[in-house]
């Protein structure tokens, strides 16, 4: 499917270099409009500080509920970066280059976001410093390192610092380019941070080594980063529910489902807003659709033991958790909807190839799955808490208060605000990837068909 | 961090005999006055928000007109490996080296990681600032510290009562009596259902019930090695022994 | 990998003490189609005595089955090692034609020449069937007493387990058949037309009038595409099967939703392994350099690396979860499989299939020689060996009267193997390896149309200043 198509580096460089040299209209209104969200966003999240925890739907048994949730949600959208850009690069898929800097801006942004989320649930947020940096070296008491608590934020914060080098090193070529290409204070901007790229061999050559290098170490940490955070439960065999050792794995899965679909969205509206049809084409959405059927159904798999071997100990306790969340209201109805969005009504989508290459539809199913992987976390983690041990006494239920509601969407906005003004400074499709893939590209002749060729370097 | 029981001098414990609780919550009210737990309004019930560092908890047996009430008081269970304790990311909470496991307020950042680890549901939130009204003030106990919102706590031994009796024993140059020290929830009890005392000394009450053939403890199968054990009713139509956690 | 950006000159540099790092000079069609076919004549005597030791062996190990059934039958906790034998025989061969499945569902083109020889392991399920009937036979019952063991069989009859298991090793083996003969046809047809005797006669029979048309060939890669997919989800159930049936329901408490998974990752990690020495042998014995380049030990063992890696992973999330959460059952696993009676078992399984060869194939050097990914995978098996007798034998050491506590309250002790275990275990392999050679002399060990076809996609060229590849990639 992968015709090739000739795009000159002129053309190349004035369309994908619009968002910073030629603002479109659109820009300044919605920023504005966006960051009068976030303004108020950060006033509800304020108010929940100076008030305490009271204001939102938590009770006894549910002590986590839509936060972690969403923070379990945003950590695993920031998979999509690792997994598009260092995963793919890895495995030489042509196709992914057009997609990797959102991707990897999606990882950074959503981890950003997701950290915020643990802060803001802590009882006493404004201690939670004792909580990662070592202190009271007086009486050498440090942060407790049994906790995952304490894997979380090391984790994560590897992870960021890691994708942001992975960004911007991805970056240095183009900023060179804007540089450039932009005179007065963006001029000054892009001179300091494109670090004297003129990109002569050398430099070529590091700036691959460095992200060759950087994906390799990456990996690790981007299993590492949802393993911790399923272990936050999966060590716990209080809750029911939560004690699967199949927890690690099957999160990462399903990150990587929820940050594809992410991208998939990303690229859509990427596509629509900056008229970007000759660089994000159809075949990219065929691609990841094809990408995204292995992993939903793998993660399916994945599911599916989780279910099997949670009923396998026939232990009552887990029997009433099981039959709450699958079967009573309106836990049956999250989970008939999580079902049906985070693989049914996808998959079942993007196995037909009209779909794969509609770009509307990509859209709407992308949309789908990460309202079902939200779901998913949700219908892991609360029902197993609302439904804690044998102790029937102390069983209850949880609904979300509206401000609980209002920061979970405010996240969307958040991240959205922080996506747009990166837009307008740096390009978010990567031109050289771009320009590189028109060299790399070529065909042979076998016989009398002319089939799609790749250049490799012989090593 | 955890020392054997028999090399420590104190190792707190309480013994529960169910046989003999009828469920009059004398306990429930005396720890909440002991302890400056703030008042469970009706609000609080309805958000399932209720403090209460010991539990009666009640379950029927049987279908009517032929049907029992069990009771069951629960309370934190000072467990030697207890599921709280690893998980606390700032050591808010750990075994101290008289057998209990103890809440430090001052440390607490309120994750509730804690109270997710524990099986018993014995730990607590201060969702809000807790108030009291103007005429209960003065009633609050000088020995307890009164816990701002945004942290966990729980059943503490009356850990006040604990270091005010040992103390007092030093002083006095003599050795700690049984029964001596008593938390406010086994002083109340009527029917000597609550049972407090050092399980480190083998001739203590608390030791002698532990060793009772109808001793038990609530979910063994989780391995927490109690310091609260239970001593199972006894059903004279039944005949039933101990394991069971719905008493 | 990064060869794309690697610089040139460096990887020169690095790879010029290597044999044969170039892809060697384009071969005619019609020698590679005389050459491959040969293959199936090549070394007469050796391949008589090969086969011949082979089948005393599997004979020997044959009577010492039926010796082992008359002399621990009935005893369930002595039949241990035959479990560990069926998981391992399973594991590995029938692991290995997923690597035949890699270029129709990964667009792998490294992998076409492996395709034959990678499906023709699947026919070694035939020894495992075999062997699974005694341990089914001494599978405890689902009910006991009116009282059920837990299973993944919850509400189903009480021969659940022994029934299901046979029919899934069956379906296994009509999978792993139609993917042997649906990607056979052209090479019939090879055979045909190229050779002489009983063979072109047999190759006209199985080649069913293939003559090479469009139609054919697109028929023939969509019963690929739909066998390996088929092939591949019985794989991956039939793990399911045994590793719960036959391992984890044997073990009171043993609760673990990894394990399946752990199983069949481990089991394709094995597969590439097999096939890595599969094709080490035909390079040094059957002198197929020239269709079997270092570039296919390059991506087998690379493939291998990040599955080796993928163990630990696997393993770690299973053990966390128990070590930490420490409650009676999560302690009772601990001792029973690691550091209990077989810490042994674990200990050297974990050094074979995990840590050495992690640091072994972790360089690129190793990976690019044809003897680096064969001690690779030597080690790996050797590995696999080891951790399937720790899981299976402890499982099965489990006396059937504790099968229906809550968890394991008393480790049982550890089981060595007696001779016939050994022998068991050795006619097995042999069983497996005496198929296999058995097929290599009716068809080519090589694809004749895979070799042809990657000879089409893989073209050398000039670029620049430097040596470079055009990978065609068709759709």
């Amino acid at each position: 499917m992968q015709q090739r198509r000739t795009i000159d580096q002129i053309h190349t460089n004035r369309v994908l270099l619009n968002g910073q040299l030629d603002t479109p209209k659109w820009w300044a209104p919605t920023v504005i409009g966006l960051g009068f969200i976030v303004i108020i966003g950060f006033l509800v999240i304020g108010i929940m500080v100076n008030k305490g925890l009271g204001v939102t739907g938590l009770s006894r048994p549910v002590f986590w509920g839509l936060f972690i949730t969403t923070f379990v949600f945003w950590v695993g959208i920031s998979h999509a970066g690792i997994m598009i850009s260092a995963i793919l690069r890895l495995s030489q898929a042509e196709w992914r280059r057009p997609v990797t800097r959102a991707a990897e801006l999606l990882t950074v942004f959503s981890l950003l976001t997701a950290l915020l989320f643990p802060l803001m649930h802590a009882g006493r947020p404004w201690r939670i410093v004792y909580y990662i940096l070592p202190y009271d070296f007086a009486r050498g008491i440090y942060p407790n390192i049994r906790s995952p608590l304490i894997w979380d934020p090391v984790a994560i914060s590897t992870y960021l610092t890691g994708s942001t080098l992975f960004l911007y090193i991805a970056l240095l070529p183009d900023l060179g380019n804007l540089r450039d290409r932009t005179s007065g204070w963006q001029n000054a901007l892009y001179t300091v941070l494109a670090l004297g790229w003129r990109g002569n061999p050398r430099q070529w050559k590091l700036q691959t080594v460095g992200g060759i290098l950087l994906s390799a170490l990456m990996l690790p940490i981007f299993v590492s980063v949802h393993s911790i955070v399923s272990w936050d439960f999966a060590v716990t065999p209080a809750v029911e529910g939560w004690h699967s050792t199949i927890f690690a794995p099957y999160f990462v899965i399903g990150a990587v489902h929820s940050g594809v679909s992410a991208v998939v969205t990303m690229m859509a509206l990427m596509r629509w807003l900056w008229k970007w049809e000759d660089f994000i084409r159809p075949e990219h959405f065929d691609a990841l659709a094809r990408l995204l059927i292995v992993v939903a159904t793998g993660w399916l798999a994945f599911t599916f033991l989780e279910l099997i071997f949670a009923v396998y100990g026939l232990d009552a306790p887990e029997l009433a958790l099981r039959e709450m969340q699958i079967f009573q209201w309106p836990w049956w109805l999250l989970f008939v909807t999580f079902v049906l969005t985070g693989y049914v009504i996808p998959v079942g989508m993007w196995l037909q190839k009209r779909v794969r290459n509609n770009i509307a539809l990509m859209f709407w199913s992308s949309i789908f799955v990460n309202i079902g992987m939200w779901l998913e976390r949700f219908l892991i983690i609360v029902p197993g808490l609302a439904r804690k041990t044998p102790f029937v006494y102390t069983w209850e239920s949880y609904r979300p208060s509206g401000l609980e509601w209002f920061i979970l969407f405010w996240s969307l906005t958040w991240v959205t605000f922080l996506m747009l003004l990166f837009a307008r400074f740096f390009p978010l499709v990567p031109l050289f990837e771009q320009k590189e893939s028109q060299t790399f590209g070529d065909s042979i002749k076998i016989g009398r068909a002319r089939v799609p060729a790749i250049l490799r370097e012989a090593d | 961090m955890t020392l054997q029981r028999e090399k420590r001098q104190f190792s707190w414990g309480m013994a529960v005999d169910v046989d003999k609780c009828t469920g009059c919550q004398a306990c429930v009210l005396a720890c909440q006055a002991e302890n400056n737990i703030p008042l469970n309004t009706p609000e609080r019930f309805e958000r399932a928000r209720v403090m209460s560092w010991i539990r009666v908890e009640r379950y029927w047996e049987g279908e009517f007109p032929d049907i029992k009430a069990r009771f069951i008081p629960i309370m934190c269970q000072h467990c030697e490996n207890a599921p709280c304790e690893p998980v606390c990311p700032v050591f808010a909470t750990y075994h101290n080296q008289e057998g209990m496991n103890v809440q430090v307020y001052n440390r607490c950042v309120g994750t509730r990681y804690c109270a997710n680890g524990c099986p018993y549901m014995v730990r607590f939130f201060n969702y809000w600032e807790p108030v009291w009204p103007e005429a209960l003030r003065n009633h609050l106990n000088p020995d307890v510290t009164v816990r701002s919102r945004g942290i966990m706590e729980k059943c503490s031994f009356c850990i006040q009562r604990i270091r005010r009796g040992v103390r007092k024993a030093e002083r006095e140059n003599r050795e700690l009596l049984d029964g001596e020290i008593q938390t406010a929830c086994s002083q109340a009890c009527p029917t000597d259902a609550l049972n407090f005392g050092n399980l480190a000394d083998p001739e203590s009450k608390v030791s002698k019930m532990k060793n009772d053939d109808r001793q038990y403890t609530l979910l063994p199968h989780l391995a927490t090695d109690p310091n609260v054990v239970y001593l199972a009713k006894i059903d004279p139509e039944k005949a039933v022994k101990g394991g069971s956690s719905h008493g | 990998m990064a060869s794309e950006a690697i610089p040139a000159k460096r990887i020169h540099s690095a790879a010029h003490d290597e044999e044969h790092h170039e892809l060697p000079a384009r071969v005619e069609p019609q020698v590679i189609t005389a050459e491959l076919i040969a293959t199936t004549e090549a070394g007469r005597t050796r391949f008589r005595t090969l086969g011949w030791t082979l089948g005393i062996l599997f004979l020997v190990g044959t009577i010492a089955l039926a010796v082992k059934l008359v002399v621990d039958g009935g005893d369930q906790t002595q039949w241990g090692y035959t479990a560990a034998t069926v998981a391992f025989i399973f594991s590995a061969f029938g692991g290995a034609p997923m690597v035949a499945i890699a270029p129709v569902l990964a667009k792998a083109n490294w992998a076409k020449p492996l395709s034959r020889i990678a499906a023709i392991f699947s026919f070694a399920s035939v020894i495992t069937t075999l062997l699974m009937i005694p341990l089914i036979l001494h599978l405890p019952p689902l009910v006991t007493e009116g009282a059920r063991r837990r299973s993944i069989w919850f509400e189903g009859p009480d021969i659940s387990p022994h029934f299901w298991s046979m029919v899934a090793m069956l379906t296994l083996i009509i999978a792993g058949l139609a993917l042997f003969y649906s990607a056979a046809l052209p090479d019939f047809a090879a055979m045909r037309d190229h050779s002489s005797g009983w063979k072109q006669r047999f190759g006209r029979i199985m080649a069913r009038g293939w003559v090479g048309t469009t139609v054919q060939w697109r028929t023939m890669r969509m019963r690929i595409g739909m066998a390996g997919t088929f092939y591949f989800f019985t794989f991956v159930f039939v793990h399911f099967i045994i590793s719960t049936d036959f391992g984890m329901s044997l073990v009171p408490g043993w609760r673990d939703a990894i394990f399946p998974m752990y199983h069949a990752i481990s089991s394709i990690q094995a597969g590439l392994a097999v096939s890595v020495l599969a094709i080490w042998f035909a390079r040094r014995y059957l002198k197929l350099e020239k269709y079997l380049h270092l570039d296919q030990f390059w991506s087998l063992s690379r493939l291998m690396f990040a599955f080796t890696l993928l163990w630990g992973y696997f393993f770690i999330s299973a053990f966390i979860v128990f070590w930490y959460g420490r409650s009676s059952s999560d302690q009772m696993w601990i001792e029973l499989l690691i550091r209990g009676p077989y810490i042994w078992a674990f200990l050297a399984g974990a050094f074979f299939i995990w840590f050495s060869p992690w640091w072994w194939l972790i360089w690129n050097r190793v990976r690019r020689s044809a003897n680096g990914p064969a001690i690779g995978s030597a080690l790996i098996l050797i590995g696999l060996l080891l951790d399937r007798i720790r899981l299976y034998v402890a499982a099965w050491s489990v006396p059937p009267e504790r099968i229906h506590e809550r968890f394991l309250t008393e480790i049982p002790k550890t089981i060595w193997p007696d001779i016939t275990d050994v022998l068991i275990f050795i006619g097995a392999l042999a069983g497996c390896l005496l198929i296999v050679l058995m097929i290599t002399r009716i068809i080519p060990m090589l694809s004749v149309w895979d070799v042809q076809n990657f000879n089409l996609l893989y073209r050398p060229i000039n670029y620049m200043k430097t040596r470079a590849y055009l990978i065609a990639k068709p759709d």
